[in-house]
């Protein structure tokens, strides 16, 4: 253990460097005085004593510098005096510092700031056990309800409770295999006696829990016997909505919540950290059984329907299965299970079922939906900030560069004094490396309020998201890792070329320079920034440029001076038949704001993201066969609908109060409808109906309108008709059709549009609506400009993100651009002053020294150009109606490079024409 | 007898696996040698006894000893503390540890068994 000891005796010594210093010296000082003291006892003279004691002592500096090696540990101590010597060299020139340190900054913490982002959606694994071997059969994201073929290709991913089943009897490969919704509900809950509050809500199957193996935290997660018809009915709550709206009382678990007013069991609450099987920005804050759906959906229930698909299937696989044969199997399992059902053989499509297949999937990382939204865009913010990454390099070594040359006279004298060069190197390597992870530790910061801040701007409306903007130790490490590896690779260089500084030439003045051939690097930096930039540059132009066209697309109708809201009234526990008096009475009351001037009902809002659709038969039709479309997007209203958005009826009429449950069943279509389904036509007086040829004749056309984007705001538009509030189809004999039909009466969204605005139009309304029902849930009370915003606000995202990298590489490109040129000026000093001396123009000087700069400036911009093209043919998914080549972007790109370099390059050239002549000679 | 120069760490290195480690061990065991019969003992006095008793056969900057004193101390072999000289000076006296006690024995052991090999390889060949 000797050797133990020995090291932490060194690592105190580290500690107390400059005491045990003395006492070396006391020490020493004795010795030789006791040395001296015996030498004049032996009779030497004063002056001999001395000069012999020193003799038989040996080199006193050697010893003291032997000793000191022997006490500490020299690496340590040599790298405190270096890292002390930078940071007093780095607070000398605090300018230099300060931007160096702030585009480390911004380059490592954008990057960080991403990264992070991408390691906490894309690569992650739900915290459950063994994730590795969780398969989902599927493996793309369609959502929510679905009835008859899934895609083109064939693929299916979404599926009924029915051919769930069947997949479980006919596949032991799954330990297990759970079924979860697809799409997740919102439900009104009420605890005791408060006022019902919005949950978020998942239906999933019994063996739920016991597939991903997660446990209860309190009480008990539920289990196949709570997922039977008959059984009592109960929830399992997340750990977040137990802290959030549930106070961690732990009296809740068996207690009695009120979901859509049915009563349910909280049988326990899940463990801290499990948010279900996909990362979404609001999770679920309850799951339920898939037997408890039918209590709340009642007839309208989609458990119960064999042909609805509204189910994912995850499953845990067995070891040693074979992936291709088991999918191979599920497919035949599917194709079979299709040719018992009407709804795939029907109208001749029984030649499709063929193609139908599915395809197994990767599920540790759960459900992977938000990851193919975010997918794209994220991996496009990661080449940005790389690039970023690379500007802010360059920069770096740019002025790493230049700080290095200016150094070469005090390195040169230094060498001359007897430096070592490898000690120089270490120095200069040490300060460089300091610099960086100052960077690092700032960039840091930016990276943590960087994903922060896009967090809270891609999802404003998330709650308890499984995302936080912490870095993890990996994304840390990253991060310091990049910033030693900066500052050790840009360090190198310039300590090298330092180090090889003859001394000669320090000591004769090597201020002397003519041209620029020393800083041939540094242009090549230059020229590299430039052309990056421009990339960027044009890549802001496109996006910016895609987001204003989406935002200022003609959406058919319009937004301004409306609010929206909604409220919940089967959560809310209201019946059919109290429908029309609640709705006629709000009407009244709302009515009586002053300046309102429509209001409407709606089961959807246009843009509001949900939609319904069906397949249309026309009357004397058969059904569509199986290539044709008869999709339509269709939405009821009240009356006033068409008023309260401002579109305009084009043809017939819109809906009166003489459109009653009594009268004859009337809609209204948009042009685009008229087109697709009634070409060369008139429309008006036609009848079709929806799903099978015995109701085409359900629904009289009364009026056109016209077209304006219902579901997407960026697709084409889309076929859409319009039902009334009051008028319910009784004709339909399947009791899930009529269920259905029930369930589309229930008009919960509200737009209320003021003739001009009203300051408190918010309290206003929440105040006539408690007029009318105190309990009823008001959320989402929210301007309609807001809403619709919502529809683009990943793509505003992207494009400000897109944006302040643009920024930040032109500003690094233009201070990287300005620092080369200003020193070269500064080391050109004497030659210009000859120059001028001799006669050249101010003029001269600046075109002189501004040659340099264009031709940095165009060369850049040679490489920029092509770049640029490339990087927007990329970018072509991500923008809306604006093409990839888009030569005016490209323009605006280069012009404003253009400017910006040529002002950094200008300020410099001015000052070296205002050199004094006389100055400059003198100077050295 | 030859006299041999003690040439310990002549260029200013840390302390290394090269040949001088075998200097090193001999100037080590001097040291605790001279501690273990003189008892306490300030560093100038430690040079002094090891010239004394080399009868000045050996060429030591007495320096040296310096470093090789602080090694002990920090293997915990001896300790130090300030005191006053004979002179009434002010040094710094070292005297041999419990664990250095134990170790004098074994370094002998060490140092013997090195002698009789070397005495080995300089007999003359049978």
């Amino acid at each position: 253990m000797d050797w133990l000891r020995e090291i932490l005796s060194r690592c105190g010594a580290l500690l107390e460097r400059k005491q045990l210093d003395h006492d070396l010296d006391d020490e020493l000082r004795a010795h030789l005085e006791l040395a001296i003291e015996e030498n004049l006892r032996r009779g030497m003279t004063e002056t001999d004593a001395r000069t012999s004691a020193l003799r038989a002592f040996g080199g006193l500096t050697q010893i003291k510098e032997t000793y000191r090696q022997q006490r500490a540990i020299p690496f340590l101590e040599v790298l405190a005096q270096d890292v002390r010597y930078g940071w007093r060299r780095l607070r000398m020139s605090p300018g230099f510092t300060l931007i160096a340190v702030l585009t480390l900054a911004i380059g490592i913490g954008a990057n960080t700031a991403i990264f992070t982002l991408v390691q906490k959606i894309l690569l992650r694994s739900l915290p459950v056990a063994d994730p590795s071997r969780l398969y989902r059969i599927g493996d793309r994201t369609t959502c929510c309800y679905y009835d008859g073929f899934e895609s083109d290709t064939g693929d299916f991913d979404l599926f009924s409770y029915d051919l769930y089943r069947n997949f479980r009897q006919s596949a032991p490969e799954f330990e297990q295999l759970t079924a979860v919704q697809a799409g997740g509900s919102g439900y009104s809950v009420r605890v005791g006696n408060e006022r019902p509050r919005p949950l978020r809500t998942e239906f999933v199957s019994g063996n739920y829990f016991a597939t991903l193996g997660i446990g209860a935290y309190a009480g008990r997660v539920f289990s196949e016997r709570d997922d039977q018809a008959g059984a009592a009915p109960v929830v399992v709550i997340s750990y977040r909505a137990w802290e959030t709206d549930f106070a961690r009382d732990p009296s809740i678990v068996g207690a009695t919540i009120y979901v859509q007013t049915h009563p349910f069991t909280i049988a326990g609450v899940t463990p801290p950290g499990f948010f279900g099987d996909r990362i979404v920005a609001i999770p679920p804050d309850f799951w339920m059984p898939l037997q408890t759906e039918p209590l709340i959906e009642g007839e309208n229930s989609a458990v119960k329907q064999s042909n609805s698909a509204w189910l994912y299937a995850v499953g845990r696989l067995r070891p040693g299965v074979n992936l291709q044969s088991l999918q191979a199997k599920l497919s035949s399992v599917l194709r079979q299970w299709m040719h018992t059902q009407p709804g795939f053989t029907k109208n001749g499509k029984t030649p499709l079922i063929d193609r139908q297949h599915v395809a197994l999937s990767r599920a540790g990382g759960g459900i992977q939906m938000l990851q193919h939204q975010t997918g794209a865009s994220l991996r496009m913010l990661m080449i940005l900030s790389s690039v970023v990454l690379l500007i802010a390099c360059a920069n770096i070594a740019n002025l790493l560069l230049a700080r290095g040359t200016a150094r070469s006279a005090e390195v040169a004298v230094r060498m001359a004094l007897g430096a070592g060069r490898k000690r120089v190197i270490r120095q200069i390597l040490t300060e460089s490396l300091l610099l960086s992870l100052m960077g690092g530790a700032a960039g840091i910061a930016v990276a943590y309020l960087g994903s922060r801040m896009i967090l809270a701007l891609a999802f404003p409306w998330a709650r308890n998201m499984p995302v936080d903007a912490t870095p993890s130790l990996q994304v840390l490490g990253f991060a310091l890792l990049i910033s030693a590896i900066t500052g050790v690779v840009f360090g190198v260089g310039p300590a090298w070329t330092s180090s090889h500084a003859q001394p000669v030439e320090a000591i004769r003045g090597a201020a002397r320079f003519t041209g620029e051939r020393a800083s041939l690097p540094q242009r090549m930096l230059v020229v590299f920034q430039i052309a990056l930039s421009i990339v960027l540059l044009a890549g802001t132009f496109l996006m910016t440029k895609s987001l204003s066209n989406l935002e200022h697309q003609n959406l058919g109708f319009t937004t301004a001076h409306r609010y929206t809201l909604q409220i919940d009234l089967q959560g809310s526990g209201y019946k059919f038949d109290q429908l029309a008096p609640l709705h006629k009475q709000l009407q009244d009351n709302l009515s009586s704001i002053p300046g309102l001037a429509h209001m409407s009902f709606s089961r959807y809002l246009p843009l509001g993201g949900n939609q319904w659709g069906d397949c249309i038969i026309r009357q004397g039709h058969p059904a569509a066969g199986p290539n044709e479309n008869c999709f339509s997007d269709w939405d009821r209203v009240s009356a006033g609908f068409l008023d309260s958005i401002g579109v305009p009826v084009v043809r017939g009429r819109g809906f009166t109060a003489q459109d009653t449950t009594g009268s004859e069943q009337v809609v209204i279509v948009n042009e685009k409808f008229a087109k697709t389904f009634f070409p060369g036509e008139d429309p008006i007086g036609q009848h079709f109906g929806s799903d099978s040829p015995q109701y085409s004749g359900a629904f009289k056309i009364v009026g056109v309108f016209s077209d304006f984007q219902m579901v997407d705001a960026r697709g084409e538009m889309r076929p859409l008709f319009l039902r009334p509030m009051t008028q319910r189809f009784m004709g339909y004999k399947d009791p899930a059709q009529d269920a259905a039909e029930e369930s589309s009466m229930f008009l919960n969204s509200l737009i209320l549009e003021f003739a001009t605005p009203q300051q408190d139009a918010e309290s206003m309304i929440r105040k006539k609506i408690a007029e009318v029902d105190p309990k009823l849930p008001v959320f989402r009370m929210l301007p309609y400009d807001a809403i619709v915003a919502e529809n683009f606000n990943q793509d505003r995202l992207i494009t400000r993100l897109t944006s302040a990298f643009g920024f930040v590489a032109l500003l690094l490109a233009s201070v990287g651009l300005y620092g080369v040129m200003s020193y070269s000026v500064a080391r050109r000093t004497s030659e210009i002053g000859i120059r001028m001396a001799i006669g050249a123009s101010r003029t001269a000087i600046i075109r002189m020294v501004l040659r340099g700069a264009v031709w940095q400036i165009l060369v850049g911009l040679a490489f920029g150009i092509p770049a640029s093209f490339y990087v927007g043919h990329l970018m072509k998914s991500l923008l809306y109606h604006v093409n990839g080549f888009d030569p005016l972007a490209l323009a605006g790109a280069a012009a404003v490079l253009g400017v910006c370099a040529g002002v950094a390059a200008f300020v410099p050239a001015r000052r070296a024409a205002s050199i004094d002549p006389m100055l400059a000679l003198r100077t050295e | 007898m030859a006299a041999y120069m003690l040439n310990v760490n002549r260029k200013a290195k840390p302390v290394t696996n090269d040949k001088s480690d075998v200097l090193q061990g001999t100037l080590d065991l001097m040291i605790l040698k001279t501690l273990e019969s003189m008892g306490s003992l300030h560093g100038y006095g430690v040079a002094r006894r090891i010239e004394q008793v080399s009868s000045d056969s050996l060429s030591l900057n007495q320096g040296t000893i310096y470093p090789a004193l602080l090694r002990l101390e920090q293997r915990g072999w001896i300790k130090s503390e300030w005191g006053l000289s004979e002179t009434n000076r002010r040094a710094k006296f070292y005297k041999l540890t419990a664990v250095g006690r134990r170790r004098i024995a074994q370094e002998e052991e060490n140092w013997s068994r090195i002698v009789n090999t070397m005495a080995r390889f300089l007999a003359p060949s049978s």
